[in-house]
């Protein structure tokens, strides 16, 4: 059930939030051990939680629509009294005293956390793979990934446990999985989500955001984590400009995903938004000074530890880890440089476009273990290849919205990538809605 | 271009060296792309500060 659904049930006492916190606990028992989305869960706080909201209903204190709704916050998120691992065999009893202002958030528009999903190690990567928590798989195909970092929290939405679960995205984190799940995810404006308490991966490129089956899920988690209000009541699309990209993000695709992406932007036009080709600055530059500053701020945060814990991280962690070490503090401080160039170059396109579609992957999920992939007829290293049309999005800082378009011929889920100017969110979560509407993808289920 | 092994040596402490020869085709391709953006750079480019820098 989505958040709406629920909120309204809720309302009209014909659930009640213990209720629904006892099917997600059932949901958790039954599909864990085949997904393994969870690191922790909380079940007899959320219990407790779940009957508080109810007396409060009860008594007539509403909080919003997510009170009452279970929820799940990614393995990076500080839960005082609840341990936070970030995926991380050095923080694998970790417990916080204080919460992360997320979790501050969440909890004072009345969310129940039933737990803590599994992630890519210190969310340094795309596959959930873990190495110390047991690989993530994914809902649609258990022999697949469902992306990373916040593989998780992507798996559980996706397969119907919860209908929230909290992402962070540093280089496509929230993005990815999404894609590859078939869910609803958000990175908002660099800086518009509070990131205090959640463990850092790269200061100047992390970002919080939501991941819900839904886009209308999505803008209510949005702005009860501190982001401002949609309206969605009306997503009228007509005479918005939708910004389609003669270069780079459909250069090399599977050939699936460039189809489901292409009947999005039909759909769009149906609907009245006029779609114009833009040319985009140079992404694979933007990538390029992305992989610069990322590789340089995460070995900062994990320096320490990789000098006296080196055996405790996984090996793909490592070599990354290494490759930071080797990045001059001058080459670092001419990617901040460069960013600013190509930023104040791509803020010129929101004078012709409202929004930019294109592709969130390039291709549906490969295969759990899956080092390369063919895309286009060119052999990719996997993580290269499933991050190449998101690492420049988090450079720019600029909101971006995934939600599913489509399917392939084998049932696996494609994602449309929907970017905003600055602040934008309004916008994205319009447009996004609006195709999510106008289309039956989001009924589909694993 | 960059020695990456007489670098990765000259760290404190070092990279160890079995780990150094996984690092040197990435760093090398990373390198060959950085580079010519760098070169592009002037006096008058200023760093990245924050979002702000956007507008």
């Amino acid at each position: 059930m989505t958040i709406l659904k629920s909120a309204d049930a809720l309302r009209a006492k014909k659930v009640s939030s213990l209720e629904l916190t006892n099917d997600t606990l059932e949901k958790i028992g039954r599909e864990n051990p085949r997904l393994n989305a969870f690191i922790t869960v909380t079940a007899d706080v959320a219990r407790a939680r779940a009957s508080a909201m109810d007396a409060e209903l009860a008594h007539g204190v509403d909080r919003g629509p997510l009170h009452g709704i279970p929820f799940a916050h990614k393995d990076i998120v500080y839960t005082k009294g609840v341990r936070t691992t970030g995926g991380m065999k050095i923080f694998e009893n970790f417990v916080p005293d204080h919460d992360a202002d997320i979790a501050i958030s969440l909890e004072r528009a009345g969310t129940v956390m039933v737990g803590k999903t599994n992630l890519h190690e210190c969310a340094y990567g795309i596959t959930s793979t873990n190495p110390h928590f047991g690989a993530v798989r994914n809902p649609w195909d258990t022999d697949r990934i469902p992306g990373g970092s916040s593989g998780g929290s992507g798996a559980a939405v996706a397969a119907g446990i919860l209908p929230l679960a909290t992402g962070t995205d540093t280089g496509g984190s929230i993005r990815i999985p999404a894609s590859f799940c078939g869910i609803t995810g958000l990175k908002p404006t660099f800086g518009r989500i509070s990131k205090r308490g959640v463990m850092p991966l790269g200061w100047t490129m992390d970002h919080m955001g939501p991941m819900t089956k839904t886009v209308r899920d999505c803008a209510l988690a949005f702005h009860a984590m501190g982001g401002p209000s949609t309206d969605l009541s009306s997503t009228d699309i007509r005479g918005l400009r939708i910004g389609l990209p003669l270069n780079y993000y459909f250069d090399r695709l599977d050939l699936e995903v460039s189809e489901s992406v292409r009947t999005a932007v039909q759909t769009a036009a149906a609907l009245g938004a006029r779609i114009i080709d833009i040319k985009v600055p140079d992404i694979d530059a933007l990538n390029v000074i992305g992989r610069v500053l990322l590789l340089a701020e995460a070995t900062t945060v994990h320096l320490e530890n990789l000098l006296t814990r080196r055996a405790d991280f996984g090996s793909d962690v490592v070599t990354l880890l290494d490759q930071g070490r080797l990045i001059r503090g001058s080459d670092y401080v001419d990617a901040q440089r460069l960013r600013r160039i190509y930023i104040r170059e791509f803020s010129k396109l929101w004078s012709e476009v409202d929004c930019i579609f294109t592709p969130t992957t390039p291709t549906p999920a490969p295969k759990i273990g899956q080092t390369t992939m063919n895309v286009g007829g060119v052999d990719e290293d996997t993580r290269l290849a499933t991050t190449r049309l998101m690492r420049a999005i988090n450079v720019l800082g600029i909101p971006a919205l995934s939600i599913p378009c489509g399917f392939t011929k084998s049932g696996l889920p494609i994602g449309l990538q929907i970017l905003g100017a600055p602040r934008a969110e309004e916008t994205i979560l319009r447009v996004g809605a609006a195709i999510e509407d106008a289309t039956s993808v989001v009924g589909r289920r694993p | 271009m960059t020695d990456w092994k007489k670098t990765a040596a000259a760290l404190d402490p070092p990279i160890p060296e079995p780990d150094v020869e996984k690092l040197l085709p990435v760093m090398d391709a990373l390198e060959a792309a950085f580079r010519p953006l760098q070169r592009s750079l002037t006096a008058e480019s200023d760093v990245w500060t924050g979002p702000e820098d956007a507008a």
